[in-house]
């Protein structure tokens, strides 16, 4: 009977002192946010297959994004340029905020949208932690202070170094209504901090009034839409 | 958008200032100046306000900026500042170029001037932002607290456990 007492009592510190080791080593590298894979990335046919785009929708400001397959659901802050030119981001005690260009063009119009929002802060994960996971054909909600909702279809998702970003490729005017998700990624340095950002790339696939029970016709899901 | 644009104005006007001799002169308050245009720069499509003191704290004057193509106006007595004011809207057909507009005033018969500048709309399109954006500090990079304390209690099970038996085997009753 003791016997069996000291077993178990063996087997149960043998497995704790395995669970704790596994525990604290890997509590401290695991949380490095996802990263966009190749397969993600642009292709030269993807443009002319999602084409052609709906009609562009009139301009009005973005209250909120949602991108359902992150669960994300935030509130969207104005924002404008740093003094050396980039875009500013989002205050970064507020983890769950995210922000758009709005010097630029409102998410719906011709033109290329922008957003932009915290992978995280000092605290840990924040809005676009998982941005880096998003895929292709994943759709992108925005909440308009005009009603609508401006539904937006993954093109692609990169990441791009610091050094060779390609302003015209993210920023640069559209022929049709565009969004861009940005948010920081690439390697990381305790010195220098995230050394790129991930850009989703989407373009306008449909348009609802801002009630889940009414869909318009218009809304016209992407091929593979569904698709995990 | 707007703000954008008044950027823009101000690079033109600053741009029109370092030019020097050539700059407008508004609101100089001598002899046949004296109107005050705000802003000063605009693109065609937008409301300006005209105001002056020239006239008198009690003086109305009838503007005219037909010479943009905005037809008379009228600058009623009252403002906050003193003085009289009155709007115009520029037509969205004007075209880029500096205008006078002028103001007389219903008492006295003076006549005053100010300038007013008319850019291109298409000057107003927005400036696209440059290289990334600073969003993330490695914060997430950390230890996960959850997990770490979860591999703390564990280690503490573990060295419950182990302390156990060890003195069980001290006492000599083996295992």
């Amino acid at each position: 009977m003791r016997k069996v007492t000291d077993t178990a009592i063996a087997t149960v510190t043998a497995v704790a002192l395995g669970a704790g080791a596994w525990l604290l080593h890997s509590g401290a590298e695991a949380s490095a946010p996802p990263q966009p894979s190749a397969a993600q990335a642009r292709s030269g046919g993807e443009e002319i297959r999602s084409a052609p785009a709906l009609p562009p929708l009139p301009p009005s400001p973005p209250d909120r994004v949602r991108i359902p397959s992150l669960h994300v659901d935030a509130p969207l802050t104005g924002l404008g340029l740093t003094p050396a030119g980039s875009l500013d981001a989002p205050p970064a005690e507020r983890r769950d905020l995210a922000g758009w260009y709005r010097a630029g063009t409102t998410p719906g119009e011709t033109g290329t949208a922008i957003l932009a929002g915290h992978v995280d802060n000092a605290d840990g994960p924040a809005v676009f932690y998982g941005l880096g996971s998003l895929r292709k054909h994943s759709t992108v909600e925005v909440d308009r202070r005009d009603g609508t909702v401006a539904v937006f279809t993954v093109d692609a998702v990169e990441v791009y170094d610091a050094r060779r970003f390609p302003d015209e490729k993210v920023y640069g005017p559209a022929a049709r209504p565009e969004l861009r998700v940005i948010t920081c990624g690439g390697p990381y340095s305790r010195a220098t901090g995230y050394q790129g950002n991930v850009v989703v790339f989407a373009h306008l696939t449909g348009t609802r009034e801002n009630r889940p029970w009414a869909v318009s016709a218009k809304s016209r899901p992407a091929r593979d839409a569904d698709s995990p | 958008m707007r703000r954008t644009a008044r950027l823009l104005t101000g690079g033109v006007l600053a741009a029109v200032a370092a030019a020097g001799p050539a700059a407008p002169a508004h609101a100089t308050g001598t002899g046949t100046a004296g109107l005050e245009v705000r802003p000063v720069g605009v693109v065609p499509g937008e409301r300006v306000t005209v105001r002056t003191a020239a006239c008198g704290p009690a003086g109305a004057a009838a503007g005219d900026a037909g010479a943009v193509g905005a037809g008379r106006f009228t600058l009623a007595p009252g403002t906050r500042r003193g003085g009289a004011s009155g709007e115009f809207r520029v037509p969205p057909s004007a075209q880029p170029g500096t205008y006078e507009i002028v103001a007389d005033c219903a008492a006295g018969g003076r006549r005053l001037t100010g300038d007013l500048v008319v850019t291109l709309a298409s000057a107003r399109q927005p400036v696209a932002p440059r290289g990334i954006v600073k969003t993330g500090v490695g914060g997430a990079l950390g230890p996960d607290p959850v997990q770490t304390a979860a591999g703390v209690a564990a280690l503490a099970v573990a060295a419950a456990g182990g302390t156990w038996l060890l003195h069980r085997r001290a006492r000599g009753d083996g295992i």
